[in-house]
């Protein structure tokens, strides 16, 4: 029976999306209630980051994603947008002391997903992996900090700050195959959203445990079919975990993370809910301190024109003296998986200038 | 009262008919959903392994050990695409479960589905999540790694291999399920038979009834129409019960059915979902509805052949082209249509045949007694002839099945023996070098006198016959010596021995030469690490253990680079003990311990095995005969009950009960001895058919015909029980009151 219903889950569960609107578990299954009954933690207002411990897995929580984003231009000047993600998604709650059950039974207290993709010159290339938890095949570990699954990889150099990002999908020397790899130098510290790094997802509390690494510089070579092209540029990483994501009945989101030419890093998102939306971002100016925006200091509204996923937005942040447009570029950027979403990098235009990243969830034009 | 009710009210006076129409529905339900369970179990099992693994390959270990989550976790992080499949026997129970990862599966065919491995399902039967299979308390487990084609190259540590549930046996598995088919069939045949019997008994008694409802004004058409609203009443009443008995029938079968399907076919027997319970309550149903049904279509086929002087002649022809193809048919279906013709015309055939005795009984008698007898003789089996050719056929079915199971249990018994002369057989541990061995062997145990021994390599290889490349198992002997020489070998050419051990030829096993239709002088391309040797077949040796194709060939023979899967060796110690043998090659190969095995246990264990293989068949064909048996016993018992008047005449004639008895029981135990006689034949022909014509059609390999006459006597007695036992019944009968028969009707007992 497990069987059965491991399927379901992933088919109609978080990994596999029920993305009907307005269903009570909300977008993609993120809305199922936490509760002491099920065992899971629920991070809150009160719940503090520690580094470097919250690099690592946090298996107590339902569910976590380490995200990473980069846009980059070839040499030839040609930009080229970049991702690579690795959820888990826990069955069973476990404490981080409790030990790892043996991998000899194949257990299955949580799933793992790996999504890579690539964008360049209007095409969009998408894999997605999947996994079990505690045989080997997919984990994280704070030190050295790593994340895996199957033979896609982040891993860490000599210096904690040099990481290594690898993926390979499907068989070389093809038509259809297309790799990254990426040499990635982290400056800065983490910049914690929200209230000390607790990001609240709706006005009743719901939320999640969110920091960013928003100043990486990226060197490196992607092979799209028989092609390699050198890259380099700047990437954007996320941690996220929860376990309670979203409130009942959201249907989706909307998440832009930019890398302004000023220096400054916005990123802001809105959830889409019956009725209205709940609205958050951190505004990261050059040199100073991450300033976390309440719903009401900013304004995000999609060009609906644009079809039934819309790919324009603007984005006001009134305090900052934010007026932006964002813009993917032309093309289909769906990252058709179990789950389908929207995820293309952005040219930014308007009071600003730069480039950033874009992840919109929960369309049916998906 | 309404025509319903009053049609039922024969059953309330004559609640035995009742009884026995559901006692036989129940019964034949029972055995048929029962075998159909299991047929269909084992063809669904067949066809999903093979859809599921058409075409795939595994990973194995080059060092051979078994496969761990460690070796699935390395390959995976290589960016191998492998899926774990975990094969479990649970213990208790016969058939295996397949633990999947479906997460894993996802490579196999690229985004958007989880729940399915190249387009199967893989939810539901046989198939868990890996980790409930991994948790299940196995007597069995097996882990594979199954490669996504174009995969590679793999790390040096492994390599690829075809990965098969079972292998290739030209449909032999499928073409066993068949036979089991056929042989329910037959008994649906003879449940037909029983059903129509005891139903037309019922319509004869029920007559004066009917007449009495046509005069009321009733239709005959809404007589009959009632009389399948009776019968689809019965059926309801006893196909739940019958189906339900069948199904526990079938799970006490299980075990043996599962065992026969493994080994003899190789075909691992998964557990699949699925009740197979539909099928045999449509043609049980359909089964009584014919049986009704038929007396509509009487009138039609009655004109379609009008003389009863045709009706033998049209047997006969039945008989002859059932027989000539019998003789002919290539194919098992085939054989079993031209078997169901010869069946059919020997049913027609036979009542006929009785009755002709009967009034060749009467005309050769003058005593007026004998003349009477014979003529009672004579309407006993012409009104008795449905449940006595059920009988026949079923003693024929017993007999014939019979001499299968103790003939196949003797060639069995003697192969075995052959195939383990030597005492113990040793397996080469891994690493091991068995040039060691060999040479002290050859050194120390010299001559018979010392003892014997042999060298067993066993690898795989591959040979053109006719354009297309046929893999098969390779075993390579060395020396060729006294514990092979004396195999039984079904064709040969003039002293192969000599000739293997000299590499001048190879020997095939009976079902790779059946399948290919390979005869001894045939020159087969042969390649074995790619070195392509051209050789005679030399002889055909019986094997009846394996389906798989085998090749046997001089140690000599095997190229030096040969990739060997396995080595042993086989000894018989003499003066040299085996002690001193295995503390040498312990000490050479620096193993402390060895496998050793008694090769008696392990024949002991095979004809476990194998006494389980005909179970089945067993367990059928016994209680169809017992449900023949009580037919009979019920049909005679009411049908002499109707004749009851007439022999009390024989009594006013002036005979005293007990010679009336004498007559009587001399009438019964003639009329089941006849059948039985008329059985042996027809069961000594089924024999044949299923030695020479069934079996190596479904299994591949043929028996030397045998006949056991001292099983015929058994089944004789059997039928002098059962008449004894309705001429016992009869006595109680003799002292009650009778009255004449006060309609003339042919079906009943008043025929003079």
């Amino acid at each position: 029976m497990r069987l059965r219903w491991l399927t379901m889950m992933l088919v109609c569960g978080l990994l596999a999306g029920c993305s009907e609107p307005g269903t009570d578990a909300g977008f993609a299954g993120l809305g199922g209630a936490a509760g002491p009954e099920d065992g899971f933690e629920q991070p809150g207002p009160g719940t503090e980051l520690v580094f470097p411990r919250d690099f690592g897995p946090h298996p107590a929580h339902r569910i976590e994603w380490w995200y990473l984003t980069a846009n980059l231009e070839t040499d030839a000047g040609e930009p080229l947008g970049l991702q690579w993600t690795q959820f888990r998604q826990a069955i069973k709650p476990r404490d981080l002391e409790t030990e790892a059950p043996d991998p000899s039974g194949w257990p299955l207290q949580a799933a793992w997903m790996a999504h890579a993709a690539v964008s360049y010159r209007e095409q969009h290339w998408f894999g997605e992996r999947l996994a079990r938890g505690d045989l080997g095949q997919a984990g994280a570990t704070v030190e050295p900090f790593q994340v895996w699954l199957d033979h896609w990889q982040l891993t860490t150099g000599d210096s904690p700050d040099d990481w290594q990002v690898q993926v390979r999908h499907g068989q070389p020397d093809t038509d259809d195959y297309w790799a990254f790899d990426l040499e990635l130098t982290v400056r800065g510290a983490p910049v914690a959203h929200g209230v000390s790094g607790f990001s609240a997802k709706s006005a009743s509390g719901e939320g999640s445990m969110y920091f960013s690494l928003v100043d990486i510089e990226v060197t490196g070579q992607v092979r799209l079919g028989r092609e390699t092209l050198p890259v380099r540029g700047k990437a954007w990483f996320d941690r996220e975990w929860s376990s309670q994501f979203l409130k009942a009945g959201q249907q989706g989101w909307d998440w832009f993370a930019l890398h302004l030419d000023s220096g400054d890093k916005l990123m802001a998102f809105q959830l889409r809910e019956q009725q209205g939306q709940f609205r958050s971002g951190t505004w990261i100016p050059v040199g100073g301190d991450p300033m976390a925006l309440a719903p009401g200091q900013l304004q995000l509204d999609p060009d609906i024109s644009a079809g039934p996923v819309p790919t324009r937005w603007r984005l006001t942040v009134p305090d900052h003296g934010v007026d932006l447009m964002l813009s993917a570029p032309p093309g289909n950027y769906t990252n058709d998986g179990l789950y389908p979403y929207w995820e293309s990098p952005v040219t930014v235009t308007g009071s600003h200038t730069g480039v950033g990243y874009m992840e919109l969830t929960g369309y049916s034009g998906q | 009262m309404t025509v319903f009710t009053a049609l039922l009210s024969h059953y309330r006076r004559h609640p035995w008919q009742g009884a026995a129409l559901a006692i036989l529905m129940l019964l034949a339900t029972a055995l048929w959903t029962g075998i159909h369970h299991l047929t269909s179990q084992a063809r669904d099992s067949l066809g999903q392994s093979e859809r599921l693994v058409e075409v795939r390959e595994q990973v194995q270990r080059v060092d051979g050990a078994e496969l761990t989550v460690e070796d699935f976790v390395l390959l995976r992080r290589q960016g191998l695409c492998v899926m774990p499949w975990l094969e479990v026997l649970p213990e208790g129970e016969s058939r295996r479960v397949i633990g999947v990862d479906p997460l894993a599966a996802l490579c196999f065919q690229g985004q958007g589905d989880v729940a399915t491995f190249d387009g199967q399902p893989l939810v539901g039967q046989p198939f868990l999540d890996i980790a409930d299979a991994a948790a299940l308390m196995a007597a069995e487990q097996q882990l594979f790694l199954i490669l996504a084609a174009g995969e590679g190259p793999l790390p040096s540590a492994y390599r690829t291999a075809p990965f098969a549930l079972s292998p290739d046996t030209g449909q032999l598995g499928d073409s066993f399920l068949l036979n089991l088919d056929a042989l329910s069939v037959l008994v649906l045949l003879i449940t037909g038979l029983l059903l129509r019997s005891v139903y037309l008994l019922s319509l004869s008694q029920r007559r004066d009834s009917f007449a009495l409802l046509t005069r009321f004004g009733v239709s005959g058409r809404r007589v009959r129409g009632h009389l399948l609203l009776e019968l689809l009443c019965l059926a309801a009443i006893t196909l739940i019960p019958g189906i339900w008995i069948g199904q526990a029938l079938a799970s006490v079968l299980e075990g043996g059915f599962a065992n026969v399907m493994e080994g003899l076919f190789d075909s691992r027997q998964l557990a699949t979902g699925g009740n197979h319970w539909l099928v045999p309550a449509l043609v049980m149903t359909l089964l009584l509805l014919a049986v009704a049904i038929v007396d509509w279509l009487m009138p039609m086929a009655a004109c379609a052949m009008p003389g009863s002087r045709l009706r033998p002649a049209a047997a006969a022809l039945l008989v002859l082209a059932g027989l000539a193809g019998v003789w002919l048919a290539d194919a098992l279906w085939l054989l079993f249509v031209a078997l169901a013709l010869v069946l059919a015309g020997i049913g027609w055939l036979m009542p006929r045949g009785l009755s002709l005795l009967s009034g060749a009984g009467v005309r050769a008698s003058a005593q007026p007694g004998w003349r009477w007898w014979w003529a009672e003789f004579g309407v006993l089996c012409r009104r008795l002839a449905l449940p006595l050719v059920a009988l026949q056929f079923s003693l024929a079915m017993v007999l014939a099945v019979q001499a299968l199971v103790i003939t196949f249990e003797d060639t069995f018994d003697r192969w075995l023996g052959q195939r383990l002369s030597a005492d113990v057989y040793m397996q080469v541990p891994d690493g091991a070098d068995s040039a060691l061995a060999a040479n002290w062997l050859t050194e120390h145990l010299p001559t018979a006198d010392e003892g014997l021994w042999h060298h067993v390599q066993r690898g795989s290889g591959r040979f053109r016959y006719t354009q297309a490349w046929q893999d098969v198992d390779v075993f390579a002997v060395t020396p060729v010596g006294p514990l092979m020489t004396g195999w039984g070998l079904l064709e040969q050419t003039s002293q192969p021995w000599q000739k293997l051990a000299s590499g001048a030829g190879i020997m095939v096993n009976e079902q790779l030469a059946y399948r290919l239709d390979l005869s001894v002088g045939d020159q087969l391309e042969l390649v074995l690490a790619e070195q392509v040797q051209s050789l005679p077949v030399l002889a055909i040796y019986p094997d009846y253990g394996r389906p798989a194709g085998e090749v046997l060939i001089a140690g000599q023979s095997l190229p030096a680079d040969y990739d060997l899967t396995f080595e042993s060796f086989s000894l018989s110690p003499a003066s040299v003990s085996l002690q001193t043998i295995t503390g040498a090659l312990r000490t050479l190969w620096g193993e402390p311990a060895l496998t050793i095995r008694d090769n008696r246990a392990i024949q002991d264990l095979a004809n476990r095995v194998f006494e389980q293989t005909f179970m089945l068949t067993r367990a059928m064909t016994v209680l169809t005969l017992a449900l023949a048996a009580v037919a009979l016993l019920l049909m005679g018992w009411v049908f002499l009950s109707t004749r009851l008047w007439y022999f009390r005449l024989l009594e006013v004639w002036g005979m005293t009960k007990a010679e009336i008895f004498r007559k009587l029981l001399l009438l019964a135990l003639a009329v089941t001895l006849s059948a039985a006689a008329l059985a042996l034949p027809l069961g000594v022909g089924l024999t044949w058919v299923l030695v020479h014509r069934i079996n190596p059609l479904a299994f591949g390999w043929s028996l030397p015909m045998a006949v056991y006459p001292v099983f015929w006597l058994e089944l004789l007695a059997l039928a002098l029980l059962i008449g004894g036992c309705i001429a016992l019944l009869m006595r109680r009968q003799l002292g009650r009151p009778a009255v004449r028969p006060s309609v003339t009707g042919s079906v009943t007992g008043e025929e003079r």
